[in-house]
């Protein structure tokens, strides 16, 4: 097996695998080295799961000697720890799930084992999946592996760790206002937030029902398409979920640049990238449009009622009796007194304070001025992104408005963490997709990416346009 | 800036328990995140439709038939149990 091993991509892996170059179990031990001795720093992996590795990687090589499988056989991966994979600790890196051990397989995870995929471990990520740094976890932060000081983004944080520290060939995120194209932007990997019912999410531990999609985290454009076309489709356990991913042509490139998004508080070397490869698509022979899409100004407002209205439904249903962590002593003699000690003990600040928030906006007296509103400002952000992708192909702007910031830079003022999502969050009103890829590094090494959003299901037309970019400006 | 009653009043409807320590940091942080989704109080939205979800499947039916699965793992996931059944403290009480 080449030395580099862990720096390859699915369709490098998966020859190797049919060539007889090396087996699963080979790769798999190798990662799982790999993994002992950097994950030390990184802390990519809540639960490295050993064992389950090295039991699905023989029977991934007993099917390619069969000739059976597809191309994810045989290949190793990391899963966010809110993804479920029976008879395996699932936290949401929570101390309320510390010891939960998941009853049943997400639709993914069991359309990943059919394909003989082999599962490394369980990675790390803000509590609840709520944060944009993984400083939120209840167990420890992870670290970018492009400078450890600083994070990996959040709050698919370990799965983008992960990729970026070659721990693992691709992972699988969830992403709600950014989740999993925020940290692929920080770690300088490629990530896509598909069209909401694109994939199942059955088995995913639900934050806000309206806006969470499952996705790949990646190592190039090629690879992110390969997993999805894998997850994605109808699934009877997600009402939600369809079968309308679209074949696309496309015959002249048109792209749209909000202006909106090269607004106050955007990052000057980050705007620089991006505008180069505005430059560079301008040369290729694509149509650059300006427009303006004139409500991005109200979407994190926005977001940040609607996604806690719904966290404070989805969380209600955590009271520590049927599974969870109890923490009840015997002083306590009410059902009452047990709910509160559990919740209380349970769940940590961001996640308290998201529920508080949302159980406010929908309380008594706050309901019309707050969530009914987010409700309205929610279809004009929908019609927004309809309006414009009715004429033109792809909506390009950043993916972050900054550089990944230091571990602690950020973690005391609310409303600077939450600035993080301004690019990402409309995305999931709108429920169209949106890919991050990586598009060069600041002058202090740091990686950059940019956002392509498209119209609900043509993930097609953001593939194409971002393996043009990737072509010219590499993978990190 | 939110008061402390009204923090206290929404901890109780979130079935959270709020620190006498915790209620000014509380009181703090919600306020800028309140002041911050006030935003959308500028806009006239007369006559917009509300979007509360964006599935555009229809009902999905199924027959109405049982199917046996499993449950140990469920009853072993119990914090506490008698048996197979799922124990918990007094549900009827008086408020005080």
């Amino acid at each position: 097996m080449k030395t580099d091993f862990y720096k390859m991509t699915i369709g490098e892996v998966s020859e190797g695998l049919r060539n007889k170059e090396f087996t699963s179990l080979e790769l798999t031990k190798a990662f799982l080295e790999r993994i002992k001795e950097k994950d030390k720093e990184i802390k990519a992996y809540i639960n490295v799961t050993e064992d389950l590795a090295l039991e699905q990687a023989k029977i991934a090589d007993e099917m390619i000697k069969k000739g059976e499988g597809n191309i994810l056989t045989g290949i190793p991966c990391a899963i966010k720890d809110n993804i479920m994979i029976k008879g395996v600790k699932c936290t949401a890196a929570s101390k309320f799930l510390e010891n939960y051990i998941a009853e049943y397989d997400a639709t993914v995870i069991e359309k990943l084992k059919k394909s003989g995929a082999v599962f490394l471990g369980k990675t790390n990520l803000d509590e609840f999946a709520m944060g944009s740094s993984c400083e939120n976890s209840a167990f420890f932060p992870t670290r970018n592996p492009h400078d450890l000081e600083r994070v990996p983004g959040g709050s698919s944080g370990g799965s983008a760790a992960a990729v970026a520290g070659d721990l693992c060939v691709y992972a699988l995120g969830s992403d709600t206002g950014g989740s999993i194209r925020q940290p692929a932007s920080f770690c300088g990997i490629t990530g896509i937030k598909p069209t909401y019912g694109a994939v199942s999410r059955y088995g995913l531990i639900a934050f806000a029902s309206s806006l969470d999609q499952i996705g790949p985290m990646t190592k190039t454009v090629e690879d992110c398409k390969i997993v999805l076309d894998v997850i994605k489709g109808k699934d009877k356990m997600d009402s939600t979920s369809t079968d309308s991913i679209k074949e696309v042509k496309m015959d002249k490139i048109r792209i749209v640049v909000p202006k909106e998004y090269f607004g106050e508080g955007l990052d000057k070397e980050v705007e620089k990238s991006v505008k180069d490869v505005i430059e560079f698509l301008k040369s290729s022979g694509a149509e650059i449009v300006e427009v303006s899409l004139p409500n991005t100004d109200y979407a994190l407002a926005c977001y940040y009622i609607i996604a806690p209205a719904e966290a404070s439904a989805n969380l209600a249903r955590f009271d520590g009796l049927r599974y969870g962590i109890a923490f009840d002593g015997n002083e306590v003699d009410k059902v009452m007194d047990i709910y509160l000690n559990n919740r209380t003990n349970g769940f940590g600040k961001e996640v308290k304070k998201r529920i508080m928030l949302g159980t406010y906006t929908l309380s008594s007296g706050y309901y019309d001025a707050f969530y009914k509103r987010a409700l309205k400002v929610r279809t004009l952000i929908r019609q927004d992104f309809e309006k414009v992708l009715e004429k033109v192909d792809i909506i390009l702007g950043p993916t972050s408005p900054c550089l990944p910031f230091k571990i602690g830079e950020k973690s005391d003022d609310p409303m600077s963490m939450y600035l993080a999502d301004i690019y990402t969050v409309s995305i999931n009103l709108a429920g169209v997709p949106g890919i991050s890829i990586p598009c060069g590094k600041s002058s202090t090494g740091l990686p950059i990416g940019l956002q392509l959003i498209g119209a609900p299901f043509e993930e097609e037309k953001l593939f194409i346009i971002s393996s043009l970019i990737e072509k010219k400006y590499g993978r990190n | 800036m939110i008061s402390e009653e009204e923090i206290r009043k929404i901890a109780k409807l979130s079935y959270l328990k709020i620190n006498d320590n915790e209620i000014e940091e509380m009181r703090d942080k919600f306020s800028s995140i309140l002041d911050y989704i006030n935003k959308l109080q500028e806009l006239n939205l007369d006559n917009i439709a509300e979007t509360a979800n964006l599935s555009k499947t229809d009902n999905v039916f199924r027959e109405d038939v049982s199917e046996k699965k499993d449950s140990e793992g469920l009853i072993n996931a119990f914090s506490k149990k008698k048996d197979r059944f799922l124990e918990v403290k007094k549900i009827l009480y008086n408020e005080d």
